[in-house]
């Protein structure tokens, strides 16, 4: 008994930690600067937005990263996918909801024939991915002209942004990606790929669909992710020559951050908390008004830091004993 | 046997034939269009070197089945660094040699950091393009006038030519091939590169390899970084911010597996970065739109990357 | 099997492009139809018109090839220019305009132009200012003419470049226009009693100099407007002002005399923590006016919704500011026309078919150029629908026929006569 409430705190202490520790250093600094983190609604939108696309962008990269295939499309998915709802539900009229489904099978859609391309090809997935970013940015800018897409006099589709359509976002996709990923055929046959992919297709399992049903949920996860972007400000700015791969980059800390809390829990709720951790550093950003080269500096080193913690951990923790053991020696 | 030899060898000189067949349908439709075609060349080989000589270095890195995503950001702090430098001294050779050390300490710092502390290099060039990043804006505003750092042009009008910067190219994918070619270090490399658990059984220091790919790479990325200076003497924030995604492009296009191993080739950087530019001249004559034209280039990659890779597919996925 | 799929999906993907470019290159055959049509045309008009003595003088029957420049391909101001010259200059005058790809640093530039060079253009229209020192230096080398569009070179660079046969010459907003634009967009809101400003310095951070100008002349107009004593860190002139933004690389916050500056966003981070700067200074308590020294309704558009705040930006006539304005989230716009570089294109076509128009003295012209300033949207409506028209925008071929046998008095006389009412009046 004591054994299993030894473990079960050790997984809620594990599970909690970054993320308060990311809270905690985050308030500090702030009240050491006279700031409130959390002042108007505003900064609890900016959280939970943050919070909502960082975790579907860090699902979407690590299905396929986690197979070893590097995705540089994301982001032009996304792009591509807000530019046909956008264009859509403004000439039609439509409100957002339809424009949030219409993204997501937009961005499926896409996802699907980045993934056809990848299978029929055969070429290493960073090549095609770069072909087919390339190609995603090329078409929005020729469908909208290079003018993008703006709906800033919409108040409908602008409406949008709250705190709670954003925590409804975050749920949904929470539970539909364990559900996909934990509960069905498809989601073992992903696993079983991913820890060895010659026996796993030994063993009966198509890679084929399943890869190219990965490409298309990471396309629907980026379609919600364009949604977000585009009816957070109105407008959808057009990308060219690999300008739309920055989103990938917010994906990576969470991402090592999600790999980390899944020893304790859930790897999708790691990811969650590896967003929310990153949504913490993002509002701290802007309410203490940080330079963006020094954002870029601090953003970083954590990741860095945070690696080699991970990568090292039993040295880390050996040198922590030893010297506990050295003290309790000396003493 | 015989029949699948030749097979081989033809499909390892399809990036050649790739850079062949653009170079014709430059001629012809250039002739077609009366463009000045000999202009156009020495254009071509002006435009193309910068590329070429990062992405020849880079070549090392990739044959460990590692990339490089900060090597952009890599060769604009050591222009910057460079351009401050010969600001102080003017001297070209002090400026020179500033942008190869530079770029030969990112290097270093990429790969200790990534073999001391356990990291997947990709990762750690990941963070290192932030920083480099931030750094470009950093040096420029403490350095230069908010905007920009520039070298006078006067200084390096001299050097602008095509014989210099070819000669500078030659020289470099000399030194490459021999060290790749005929030394033990580029064995060990594609040994590394296709079987990292055999290799590393036969006594292959993993983070040695590691460390010279990343200063053969950073000798690379800092002759770069004083050629962009030598053509455009005026850096800004955004100098040489395509580099690091044209290089893996023309590593690719060149023929250039991305898992490393055997079938790695120092050559494959040079064809790709030229055949790149021929690309982008080509379509230059069809006048399209910027998004028509994205759209082109990023089909034709994927096919002539197809083509020139079709003997090396297997049963399953790449990853 | 596996092969031939491949090859039919790329192909597939070709055939999908292609299809595009063919329509273009239809719309291109097109141009060159309505080119040649047109041309005889205006021969014909010119026949009737003043220019009927010079015209025959400049042989039109040849294709001229003009490589314009770009460093920005996606704004509405870039857009706004590309289709006048593409739809409208394009169809009217024998031209194919050659455009560069998005250019990022001076490296892109030279490598822009020396494409230019190997397909024939005979002159260069710049729109992109990396190193301008550079591209006029490169052009001369090789006897391309070279103009800069919407953009003004320094004075020691006008000096040093001036007598240089090739180079054309500048049409644009001179730095002082800038101040001038910031100027008078702060005083517009400081006559009607407001206090309570934030700034936008858009790529202030990057020290991009029109950007400082503007944001200074809406600090300048503030301090005037201050009361006794008012003055901005200490500085209470243009050249003050000037100088603390260039050594600050932002705008700071605080009050100047009795106006305050509640809030400063700089740059386009475009990241999660920039929109939250963004919305947070859209949020500030009390505040009235966001004055942008460029757009500045894309990015504070919807916070301000619901709100008394009011947005006011410089850029262009696009259709989204339009809409912003009758909804009520921009309030003030100061916008280049986009027929403001149809002048600068007749001095270049002119430079290269022989016949240049140099200053009395024999140098290249350096020209100043202003924005239209639209303060509601009826008077948005009104700039915007002879702006965006492609068959009769603001300076008509008819207009613009005029400047190919101008001597420079005419054409300077023309270009200054920028505002709506003048143009229209012409």
């Amino acid at each position: 008994m004591k054994t299993k409430n030894k473990n079960i705190f050790k997984q809620i202490a594990g599970t909690a930690a970054i993320p308060a520790a990311a809270f905690l250093i985050v308030l500090i600094l702030c009240s050491a600067r006279g700031v409130k983190l959390f002042e108007t609604e505003g900064n609890w939108i900016l959280f939970f937005r943050a919070a909502a696309s960082v975790m579907l962008t860090t699902f979407a990269l690590s299905l396929n990263l986690n197979s070893g295939r590097f995705d540089f499309s994301i982001g032009s998915v996304s792009l591509l996918s807000s530019v046909i709802s956008a264009s859509i539900c403004t000439s039609l009229g439509l409100p957002t909801i339809p424009m949030l489904i219409i993204s997501i099978a937009a961005g499926a859609v896409l996802g699907m024939v980045s993934g056809l391309i990848y299978v029929i090809v055969k070429l290493p997935p960073i090549i095609v991915s770069l072909g087919v970013a390339l190609f995603y940015e090329g078409l929005a800018f020729a469908i909208t002209n290079g003018y993008g897409v703006s709906f800033v006099a919409n108040t409908e589709l602008t409406s949008f942004p709250s705190v709670l359509n954003y925590v409804l976002i975050i749920l949904f996709g929470l539970l539909i990606f364990i559900f996909l990923f934990d509960h069905t055929k498809f989601g073992y046959e992903y696993k079983a790929l991913v820890s060895g992919q010659k026996v796993a297709i030994n063993t009966g399992i198509k890679e084929v669909p399943n890869a190219i049903l990965c490409y298309t949920i990471a396309g629907a996860l980026m379609g919600v992710v364009g949604f977000i972007r585009a009816t957070q400000t109105g407008t959808i700015q057009m990308s060219l020559n690999f300008g739309s791969i920055g989103v990938m980059f917010t994906a990576f800390l969470p991402m090592f951050i999600g790999g980390f809390i899944g020893r304790f829990c859930n790897e999708k709720i790691g990811y969650l908390l590896g967003a929310i951790t990153t949504a913490f550093i993002s509002l701290m950003y802007a309410r203490l008004n940080v330079d963006a080269s020094i954002q870029q500096i601090v953003t970083a080193l954590i990741l860095v830091c945070f690696l080699i913690y991970l990568n090292n951990e039993n040295k880390v923790i050996e040198l922590v004993t030893l010297k506990q053991y050295r003290n309790k020696k000396t003493k | 046997m015989k029949n699948s030899k030749i097979k081989k060898y033809i499909m390892n000189l399809t990036p050649l034939l790739g850079l062949a067949v653009l170079f014709a349908a430059f001629l012809i439709l250039g002739t077609v269009q009366d463009i000045n075609i000999s202009y156009g060349l020495k254009s071509i080989l002006s435009q193309s070197v910068v590329v070429a000589v990062v992405a020849t270095g880079a070549i090392f890195i990739y044959t460990l089945g590692s990339f490089d995503i900060s090597l952009g950001a890599s060769t604009a702090v050591s222009a910057l660094i460079g351009g401050i430098v010969y600001n102080k001294t003017e001297s070209l050779l002090v400026m020179t040699l500033v942008c190869i050390g530079v770029a030969v300490l990112v290097g270093l710092f990429n790969s200790v950091l990534a073999s001391v502390f356990n990291l997947p290099v990709f990762v750690t060039t990941i963070a290192m393009l932030s920083v480099l990043n931030a750094l470009v804006l950093v040096l420029i505003k403490v350095n230069g006038t908010g905007s920009q750092i520039a070298v006078p042009a006067a200084a390096v009008r001299s050097l602008n030519n095509t014989t210099f910067k070819m000669v500078v190219l030659l020289i470099f994918v000399l030194l490459c091939i021999f060290v790749f070619s005929f030394t033990k270090i580029g064995r060990m490399q594609k040994f590394l590169g296709g079987n990292p658990v055999c290799a590393k059984l036969s006594g292959i220091s993993e983070k040695k390899m590691a460390i010279i790919a990343f200063v053969m790479s950073g000798i690379g990325v800092g002759l770069g970084a004083f050629l962009s200076i030598v053509y455009a003497p005026t850096l800004t924030r955004n100098t040489a911010s395509s580099v690091g995604m044209d290089v893996i492009i023309a590593i690719v296009f060149g023929g250039m597996p991305v898992s490393g191993g055997a079938r790695s080739k120092i050559y494959a950087a040079v064809i790709g970065a030229f055949s790149m530019t021929l690309l982008s001249q080509i379509m230059v004559m069809f006048n399209l739109n910027s998004g028509i034209g994205q759209m082109v280039k990023a089909a034709i990659f994927i096919l002539v990357v197809f083509l020139a890779t079709s003997g090396q597919r297997g049963k399953m996925l790449p990853r | 099997m596996k092969k031939f799929w491949a090859l039919l999906l790329t192909a597939a993907m070709m055939v999908c492009v292609l299809a595009g470019c063919g329509g273009k290159d239809s719309e291109s055959d097109n141009a060159q139809g309505g080119s040649a049509g047109t041309e005889n045309q205006g021969g014909g008009s010119g026949a009737g018109d003043s220019g009927e003595d010079a015209t025959p003088e400049l042989d039109m029957s040849k294709t001229v090839k003009i490589g314009i420049l770009v460093s920005d391909a996606t704004s509405a101001e870039a857009l706004a220019f590309r289709t006048y010259y593409t739809e409208y200059i394009q169809k009217q005058y024998n031209v194919e305009l050659i455009y560069s790809d998005e250019l990022a640093d001076a490296a892109g530039e030279a490598a822009a132009i020396d494409t230019f060079i190997t397909n024939n253009c005979k002159a260069v229209i710049s729109f992109s200012s990396f190193d301008r020192a550079a591209q006029i230096e490169q052009c001369e080398g090789v006897g391309v003419y070279y103009a800069v569009a919407t953009g003004t070179l320094t004075e020691d660079e006008y000096e040093t470049y001036k007598g240089y046969e090739h180079y054309v010459g500048a049409i644009g907003p001179s730095l002082s226009v800038e101040f001038e634009t910031g100027y008078n967009m702060a005083k517009h809101y400081l006559d009607q009693g407001v206090k309570n400003f934030a700034i936008f310095g858009g790529a202030i951070p990057y020290y991009t100099e029109m950007h400082i100008y503007r944001a200074a002349g809406m600090l300048t107009a503030m301090i005037d407007a201050g009361g006794d004593g008012a003055n901005y860190q200490g500085a209470t002139d243009m050249g003050g002002v000037l100088g603390q933004i260039f050594a600050d690389g932002e705008v700071k916050t605080g009050a100047i005399g009795d106006v305050n500056v509640l809030g400063y966003v700089g740059g386009y981070d475009m990241d999660d923590a920039w929109f939250g700067k963004c919305a947070q200074m859209a949020q500030t308590a009390d505040l009235e006016v966001i004055l942008a020294v460029g757009n500045g309704s894309d990015f504070f558009g919807t916070a301000i919704a619901g709100t008394n705040v009011k947005i006011a930006s410089v850029d262009a006539y696009a259709s989204s500011y339009g809409e912003a304005m009758e909804a009520g989230m921009l309030d003030y716009l100061a916008g280049k026309f986009s027929a403001s570089i149809g002048p600068i294109f007749i001095a270049t076509y002119r430079a290269a078919l022989g016949s240049p128009i140099r200053t009395a003295d024999g140098n290249a012209f350096a020209l100043s150029q202003g924005y239209w300033v639209a303060s509601s949207a009826e008077e948005f409506n009104t700039y915007y629908a002879v702006d965006s028209s492609v068959d009769a925008p603001a300076y008509t071929k008819e207009m613009l026929d005029t400047l190919l046998t101008a001597d420079y008095a005419a054409f300077e006389s023309f270009v200054s006569k920028y505002s709506f009412e003048e143009i229209q009046g012409m």
